[in-house]
């Protein structure tokens, strides 16, 4: 039933809101705030909302008028809510592009990464550039038999050429001599292993874990070392120079100078030493004052720095193959060593009290 | 070894200087590690003569002495008991000079008297090592008051030391290399008889290889009386075992007087590192210098019946060695023995009743050659390591024996002071014969990987030593000479060949590797990967030694069932590790105790377990330990705890792998928290654990706080990891998804896995993930209950879902959560 005053009340109330919407919405500080005075007249309690729940009671004639003017009134109070907000917006966005910038020197929030430890990183150069060169990777027991690490690498029995290696035994077996086993005292035990199980051509990197009794301040009981070979029917004294020089600049700096002179190990005739010119003092450089003064190479400019040769036809015969069909070359290196060079490290205990001041130089 | 560059001159005089051939022979093999120049750092040394000498006015033990220097004479206080008559001669450091110590010589008081410089030792020179009295200039020496005293003593030398490989005996001493300077210099160097400053040789004595012999042997016919011969024909050297000692020489020199060495023997032996003793004890060593041959005195009137017998020790029997220690021998020793008993330690060194004392005048001086492994086993089962040993189990040369007896002879003769030597017994139970190596330059070329003209291949082993003795077509035989027992097959020649033209002439190439089949293993690249996705989740890499104490085990509650080591360095590092955790624990404690507020390490390496194999079983892990705080953001530090293991685990897996693993309540090592810890499994089977380390051991480790540790096997999870493939690619969702959240008050025994599991069956295949999104305890929630809160998200595959059929999934899931787990839903 329609109620006569019910047309005088809806009218009031669209002017009253008509009249107060607009500067109340303006007048608002903040987004919350204008949203808490938009609610008040359009809210679910809101005074428009509650006008047009008084639809009902006006008369059929009047309804559709009324109605049409309602809504009218809420697209303009939407309308200016939207501008309100835009005006709000744009004003804490120019207030945030010209206020004070942010304190950039906060710390950073995102989980740091951890590092290699200095030895997994020098692995991971050496086998980067040897892999390139068509090397595979391999990898072989550090506890072995005695005659891997000595006898079929052709070290004489009773020979002072096992002195260098004081080796450390393993209980339970003899604590000695052929029948021993032993913590390997040298990377090249992987010579006998592989070329056991493959034929030629091979070519074989090898790093890992070897230990010597020795414990002082240049020396670790346990260190590591890389062994590399390469088996094929012609191989030459001249491409071991080759690839060891390439693989020295590839690692250290492409103007370094690598001499080869004479040495000697068992497995390999001829055998070789490397120097090359030394890295700290830049010697290749020709600053005779820096090289003098060098605390590396002790001025002399040169830093030894691998070992290597032709493997010996004897290791050739201990393992199977024919001496005379197949020649090869040998390589060995210690990664401990290599590091400290690259990566300037002044003592070798540092590499293994893993002290996390140390290991985050890296 | 030490190596005096004059001596080397002497033997083989070139034109070239110390650096010049340091260099050479470090490029052909013998490694000069160092140079010291001697002589060189007493400028401000002089000759001076005693002109006064009295007592000091106030100290007894004090002497004024007035010195000429060549310009001035000088007041000086001497403290030594042995200044000269006026006339005398002595080293005088002038005002001003410098010792080798860094000393500066300044005028000073000495009880009230002026002391202007100072008179010397040789001590102090470091010219040798007498440093009881100063040293008085020989009345021989010419040299004038101000003559400098590196000239006057004829000083000036070199001394190289060189880093010798155990292949090369024969640069053992200085003849040894001075040849091979002469092969290197191309200058034909014969090893002469011995020279020194101011010796005189044995005239006519003639050192031919080739010598009679078990005979006498003509030795020395210079001015001083004969010795009887029969002396000598009277012992009876006799070698009872011939392998272990092919050739025994002994020499008699008779009627020498012991006593002190001259200047130039004793500063010789003292650059070169010996100590001197007296004549003839320095004259071996001076021999075993020179020669690389070492030789034994015996005093002959100690040897008891006239006899001298080499052979092997019977088990048990002993004797005292020289430095005073009663050694006992197996089967196995080689032993000198005169009529009764062993009198030496055959090639290792002597005992002490035969040894030559001050009053000892006849003299039996050994010179042999003994088998070197033989020497070698004995010396290493003695722990007694002598020059002596370390030449013979080298290899001395067997040919050398007459000459180097010869030279030995004549030159304890010689500074014995009215001795003679006349005769020797050369014994030869086995003669050497030379090994007979062919060597063909095409091999040579193939290996090295130049052409080498066969002349020149030939000029250079014979310039070794090595005897031409056939040439056949392309293959040419050599004899390799006897000093050289490394050469033994053509790469021997080989390698002779290009070390002495130098490495530098071999030209450089880069070979074709050919590629191999198999490759490299690719558990290697697996685990070069774990590393790094062990680092990118934050962990630094540790790397521990892999032997430790069987304690630091035990502590740790890890198995001690170790390989151990027979020959530990110390019982601290004894054992070979069964677990990882006790290094990385170590290295935790450490950085605790240096105040690391955050402790974030892995290692990748291997255990050792005893194993009924030749070998121990060598197994992989990978371990993980996180001590202290996780660093969040400003003051947002929280304990490490299980979850954050948990995480890291995740992290480096789903990295790998392409897959999170299952985290397990189970059975976990006994150090590990028995409640906060989990089994981690991938593809239904275990993999490793994580968890937080038992409280009782991180007590026992010595870690503050929660400790979270992680252990894989490494093989396993690769072995897994190539089960499950490479991941694959798929089709991304045509149809939208739903989400709904369900949140329910549960008992804690009711894990959150457990329970999403269910939620997700219950939904009748329409949920694609469910996921935990709040958890709540406390107010409002009851004791031994929690408050879960999971986002269901439900997806169709083939169709867009209706609300209808989420809502009744929905309710279904909300149903089994009430059923099954007695949840209140919220």
């Amino acid at each position: 039933m329609a109620e006569p005053d019910a047309v005088q009340t809806f009218e009031d109330g669209l002017a009253d809101i008509r009249g107060a919407y607009e500067q109340a919405l303006r007048d608002a500080a903040d987004e919350p705030e204008l949203r808490l005075v938009n609610g008040r007249y359009v809210g679910p309690q809101g005074e428009l909302t509650k006008l047009l729940k008084l639809m009902p009671k006006l008369p059929g004639d009047r309804r559709r008028e009324l109605g049409q003017r309602a809504n009218a009134l809420k697209q303009e109070i939407q309308s200016t809510f939207d501008a309100v907000l835009d005006s709000i917006h744009r004003h804490a966005r120019d207030a945030e592009l010209t206020g004070l910038p942010l304190d950039v020197t906060l710390p950073g929030r995102w989980p740091m990464p951890g590092r290699l430890h200095p030895i997994t990183r020098i692995r991971n150069e050496v086998l980067e550039i040897l892999v390139s060169l068509g090397f595979d990777v391999a990898d072989g027991p550090e506890v072995e038999l005695y005659e891997n690490c000595f006898d079929k690498l052709g070290f004489p029995p009773d020979h002072p050429a096992t002195d260098e290696h004081d080796t450390f035994f393993i209980e339970g077996g003899p604590s000695s001599g052929r029948h021993s086993v032993l913590l390997r005292t040298q990377t090249s035990t992987i010579q006998i292993r592989e070329m056991s199980l493959r034929q030629p051509p091979l070519a074989i990197v090898s790093p890992g874990a070897v230990y010597r009794r020795d414990d002082d301040t240049t020396h670790s009981p346990m260190f590591f070392q890389l062994e590399g070979f390469l088996v094929d029917t012609d191989v030459t004294f001249a491409e071991l120079k080759g690839v060891l020089t390439l693989f020295l600049r590839r690692l250290f700096d492409e103007h370094v100078a690598v001499r080869f002179r004479a040495s000697y190990f068992p497995f390999v005739e001829p055998g070789g030493e490397v120097d090359m010119s030394c890295v700290f003092c830049r010697a290749w450089e020709g600053d005779k004052e820096r090289t003098a003064a060098c605390r590396v190479c002790k001025g002399n400019g040169w830093m030894e720095i691998l070992g290597c040769g032709m493997i010996h036809p004897v290791v050739f015969e201990n393992v199977g193959y024919d001496a005379e069909k197949y020649t090869g070359f040998a390589f060995g290196m210690g990664l401990d060593r290599i590091a400290m060079l690259k990566y300037g490290i002044p003592n070798i205990k540092l590499l293994y009290d893993n002290d996390v001041r140390f290991l985050s130089q890296f | 070894m030490l190596t005096s560059f004059r001596w080397l001159q002497e033997l083989c005089p070139i034109d070239a200087d110390v650096h010049e051939v340091a260099h050479r022979i470090t490029q052909a093999g013998l490694e000069v590690e160092a140079i010291e120049e001697k002589g060189a750092n007493l400028s401000g040394v002089v000759v001076a003569e005693v002109r006064t000498r009295a007592p000091h006015p106030k100290r007894d033990k004090l002497t004024l002495v007035t010195v000429f220097d060549g310009e001035a004479e000088h007041e000086v206080v001497c403290g030594a008991p042995n200044v000269p008559e006026p006339g005398g001669r002595v080293l005088f450091a002038r005002p001003g000079a410098i010792l080798p110590n860094g000393t500066t010589i300044e005028p000073r008081r000495v009880g009230g008297v002026e002391s202007s410089g100072m008179i010397c030792s040789e001590a102090e020179l470091e010219v040798g090592a007498d440093a009881e009295g100063i040293f008085i200039v020989d009345a021989e020496n010419e040299a004038l008051p101000g003559a400098d005293v590196a000239d006057a003593l004829d000083l000036h030398d070199f001394v190289l030391d060189i880093g010798l490989t155990p292949n090369r005996p024969d640069c053992l001493g200085h003849v040894g290399i001075a040849r091979e300077i002469g092969i290197l210099f191309g200058k034909r160097c014969e090893p002469r008889k011995a020279a020194g400053p101011r010796r005189t040789f044995a005239a006519g004595a003639s050192f031919q290889a080739d010598q009679p012999t078990t005979d006498l042997v003509k030795l020395w016919d210079g001015q001083s009386e004969l010795v009887d011969a029969s002396a000598l024909s009277s012992i009876s050297v006799e070698i009872a075992d011939g392998d272990r000692c092919p050739r025994y020489g002994a020499a008699l020199v008779s009627g020498v007087q012991v006593g002190p060495s001259p200047f130039w023997l004793r500063y010789r032996l003292h650059n070169l590192g010996l100590r001197t003793l007296s004549n003839v004890v320095d004259a071996t060593n001076l021999i075993l210098l020179e020669w690389g041959h070492p030789i034994h005195g015996f005093d002959l009137h100690r040897l008891r019946g006239a006899k001298v017998v080499v052979r092997l020790a019977k088990d048990g029997e002993t004797m005292a060695t020289l430095d005073g220690i009663e050694r006992e021998f197996t089967a196995d020793d080689l032993l000198i023995c005169d009529g009764r008993g062993p009198v030496a330690v055959a090639g290792v060194m002597g005992g002490s009743d035969s040894e030559i004392r001050d009053d000892t005048k006849d003299i039996l001086i050994e010179c042999a050659y003994f088998d070197p492994r033989s020497i070698r086993r004995t010396s290493r089962r003695l722990g007694l390591q002598t020059d002596s040993s370390h030449r013979f189990e080298r290899g001395v040369d067997p040919e050398a024996v007459p000459r180097v007896m010869a030279s030995a002879a004549s030159l304890i003769a010689e500074l014995g002071e009215g001795a003679s030597a006349t005769t020797a017994i050369d014994r030869v139970a086995i003669a050497h014969s030379p090994k007979s190596i062919a060597f063909r330059p095409a091999r040579a070329a193939r290996l090295l990987g130049t052409e080498i003209e066969a002349e020149d291949s030939q000029r250079i082993l014979e310039a070794v030593g090595c005897r031409l003795v056939d040439e056949t077509g392309k293959v040419f035989t050599f004899e390799a000479p006897s000093w050289r027992p490394d050469l033994g097959r053509e790469v021997d020649l080989i390698e002779e060949v290009a070390r002495v033209r130098g490495y530098d002439e071999i030209p450089t190439a880069v070979p074709r590797v050919r590629p191999s089949e198999s490759g490299t293993p690719e558990v290697l690249r697996f685990i070069s990967a774990l590393r790094t996705a062990a680092v990118t989740t934050g962990l630094y890499e540790a790397v521990n030694y892999a032997f430790l104490s069987v304690e630091d085990l035990q502590k740790a509650r890890v198995s001690t069932e170790v390989v151990s080591l027979a020959n530990p360095l110390s019982e601290e590092r004894s054992a070979m590790r069964t677990s990882l955790l006790p290094g990385l624990a170590g290295a935790a404690t450490r950085a605790q105790r240096h105040g690391a507020t955050e402790v974030q390490l892995f290692e990748l390496a291997r255990t050792f377990h005893p194993s009924d194999d030749p070998l121990p079983r060598e197994d992989t892990a990978l371990a993980i330990l996180l001590a202290g705080n996780r660093s969040g953001w400003i003051g947002d530090e929280q304990p490490f705890e299980f979850y954050d293991g948990k995480g890291v685990l995740e992290a480096i897996l789903d990295r790998v792998i392409g897959q999170r693993p299952d985290f397990t309540q189970g059975e976990v090592p006994a150090f590990m928290h028995p409640k906060r810890s989990a089994i981690v499994s991938l593809a239904g089977r275990a993999v490793g654990f994580v968890g937080e380390i038992h409280p009782d051991v991180g007590d026992a480790l010595e870690l503050h706080g929660r400790v979270v540790y992680a252990e894989i096997d490494v093989a396993l999870l690769h072995a897994i990891s190539e089960e499950l493939g490479t991941p694959q690619g798929h089709l991304l969702p045509k149809f939208p998804a739903v989400t709904r959240d369900i949140a329910m008050l549960v008992r804690e025994e009711f894990t959150a896995g457990e329970i999403a599991t269910a939620l997700s069956e219950a939904s009748g295949g329409l949920a694609e993930s469910v996921r935990l999104f709040d958890l709540y305890r406390g107010d409002q929630i009851p004791e031994g209950h929690r408050s879960l809160a999971f986002r269901m998200t439900y997806r169709d595959p083939e169709s867009t879902l209706t609300d209808k059929r989420v809502d009744k999934a929905h309710a279904k899931v909300a149903e089994l959560a009430r059923d099954r787990f007695q949840a209140t839903i919220r």
